[in-house]
């Protein structure tokens, strides 16, 4: 029933991406981002897709694997395409009128960006958690958030129980599948009735789920405390995360792609000429 | 209600590269009034055999008929309450599945699902009558919390609601596990009590041969998803190098009887201790009479 979620996505392959320092990951990520922003024309995002392409090509990932994070932005991107198209201002060159509804090439142009940088955001960071594991990730946002311990903030329990909270999902997952076939064996149907009924069914699975898991926390804080486990020493770390000369390499594609973007949103770029006249092209053969 | 698999085949996560063959080609027949057990290695398929009997996994291909029903792989429609209530499940560690604030709402779940239209006082008779059959003292249980028991006492509640619907084939997914050495037999013992008044067939899965050979007429080994063995303790537990090369043990009469025809002494008993036994006296009592003649 539950084997459908994902969470923590994982591609357990090696590449160079996957080889990658996780800390390296996330700070290119959050430039990808800004990349993202940055760009204010249809050549810097054109860029921007291209080496997004060429990131999932280098991480060998599956581009079926990565397009399906788009489903959770779906309805967002329709929603929002179709405010942007359908609210353009007055001031532009308007295509079409109705009512409330101004249609403009402005308002197209816009709804065009907003999409394709949305769906960048998304596949560009999930080439991160494609590419990273959950632990990789927890211990290299422990290692970026070091300066915060200078104001006492217990970074390394946070980290600690991030990991542990991500280490604990599959097991939940695996025992509420063995719960819930429990209550089907004595007659249990989670199918049946409406929402009310429906929520009022998980009870016989959510009480014995919670009850072990608080049993679960105080076994794992039990042998924790048995090894004399103390989050305020300093703790060695069994796989120690090392910049090489890929991530030295990865910030240079990147910091080139930033260079050229900032380039490309030179104002003899910025003007749409070739795409109004496509828009242009398309109106006459619609009204036509 | 008898049961006949045959060549019952199920794959998990079927369609991806992650697929893998749980059970192949399974063939078996279990009897009306079969005390079946269920031996093998972990991840032989004998958790996946058995929930295949009620419904809860459906076979990738292949037959299965139960009693009446048929629940073979090309069959889409099942009443799964009718199947259910006949085919009590009783997974390993039930005690984790308890869930309500009182023993007597924990145990009555199932007759809640399966018999909506019973009286309550009905329902409160058939409640007392499982918690008795488990050995538990009703009066005294009824309104307590099923956490704070002890073990083997929510185990014995746990089993009580599968017995409400009074099925009439029981499986049991190694029941005395982790208990102390008293709770095992005290299990044991209420199997053999259930065994033929309240559930015809019984079906247990253990690691403990001793406990196999002492309660079971049949025994099926479960390898690789398959089934390599099947047939009385005797027979099965003849095979000792075939259950070693799987890792599997012997029981211990098993391994006196072994002992002794090195001797040159022939036992012929049927692997329960009371037998091996009595089949020792016997031998003792001939040598005596032999020795007087």
């Amino acid at each position: 029933m539950l084997n459908d979620i994902t969470f923590g996505q994982y591609y357990p392959i090696t590449s160079f991406v996957h080889n990658m320092d996780a800390r390296a990951k996330i700070l290119l990520s959050i430039a990808m981002i800004v990349a993202i922003f940055l760009a204010d024309n249809f050549y810097g995002l054109l860029l921007v897709t291209g080496f997004t392409l060429f990131m999932i090509l280098v991480a060998k990932l599956p581009l079926f694997r990565v397009l399906r994070s788009l489903k959770m932005i779906l309805f967002i991107t329709i929603f929002m395409t179709i405010f942007t198209v359908l609210f353009g201002s007055k001031n532009d060159a308007v295509i079409a009128k109705w009512w409330i509804f101004v249609i403009t090439y402005q308002g197209i142009v816009n709804a065009l960006f907003l999409v394709l940088r949305l769906i960048l955001l998304v596949v560009a960071t999930s080439v991160l958690t494609l590419t990273t594991t959950p632990v990789a990730l927890t211990d290299a946002i422990e290692s970026l958030l070091t300066p915060l311990k200078w104001i006492k903030f217990p970074v390394h329990a946070f980290a600690m129980i991030m990991s542990i909270a991500l280490r604990m999902i599959p097991t939940l997952i695996e025992e509420t599948n063995k719960i819930i076939a429990a209550q089907k064996a004595r007659g249990a149907n989670f199918e049946k009735g409406g929402l009310i009924q429906k929520a009022k069914a998980m009870i016989p699975v959510l009480v014995p789920l919670l009850v072990n898991a608080f049993h679960r926390s105080e076994e794992l804080a039990n042998a924790m405390d048995a090894r004399c486990y103390s989050g305020s020493k300093k703790r060695t770390k069994y796989k120690k995360l090392v910049f090489t000369y890929r991530d030295i390499l990865a910030v240079v594609f990147v910091a080139g792609l930033i260079t050229g973007i900032v380039l490309l949103n030179k104002p003899q770029f910025a003007n749409m000429e070739i795409l109004r006249q496509i828009l242009h092209l398309f109106k006459v053969q619609v009204s036509w | 209600m008898q049961i006949i698999a045959t060549e019952l085949s199920y794959i998990y996560n079927k369609k991806s590269k992650f697929a893998t063959t749980a059970l192949n080609k399974v063939s078996l027949q279990i009897k009306e009034g079969d005390f079946l057990g269920i031996i093998g290695h972990t991840g032989s398929g004998k958790s996946t055999f058995v929930q295949h009997l009620n419904a809860l996994l459906r076979a990738t291909s292949g037959n299965l008929q139960i009693g009446e029903m048929n629940l073979s792989a090309a069959v889409k429609k099942i009443n799964y309450t009718a199947l259910r209530s006949k085919i009590g499940l009783v997974f390993q560690y039930p005690e984790y599945q308890l869930f309500a604030d009182s023993v007597a709402n924990d145990v009555v779940f199932a007759l809640k699902n399966f018999q909506q239209e019973m009286s309550k006082e009905e329902k409160e008779r058939a409640v007392r009558e499982a918690i008795e059959i488990v050995g538990l003292d009703y009066e005294s249980i009824k309104d307590k919390s099923p956490f704070e028991l002890s073990g083997g006492q929510k185990r014995r509640v746990a089993i009580a609601g599968v017995l409400i619907s009074k099925p009439e084939i029981l499986i049991l997914d190694e029941p005395a596990a982790g208990l102390d050495p008293n709770g095992k037999l005290a299990i044991m013992e209420l199997l053999h009590k259930l065994h033929k008044s309240w559930c015809k067939t019984i079906i247990i899965i253990s690691h403990d041969m001793d406990e196999i050979a002492e309660n079971c007429n049949t025994v099926a080994v479960f390898h690789h998803g398959q089934v390599l063995r099947s047939g009385s303790p005797k027979e099965v537990f003849q095979e000792t190098e075939l259950l070693q090369s799987l890792g599997l043990d012997i029981p211990t009469t098993a391994k006196l009887v072994l002992q002794l025809k090195k001797q040159n002494i022939d036992v012929d008993c049927d692997l329960t201790m009371k037998d091996f036994v009595g089949k020792i006296q016997e031998k003792l009592q001939q040598n005596k009479r032999g020795a007087l003649c």
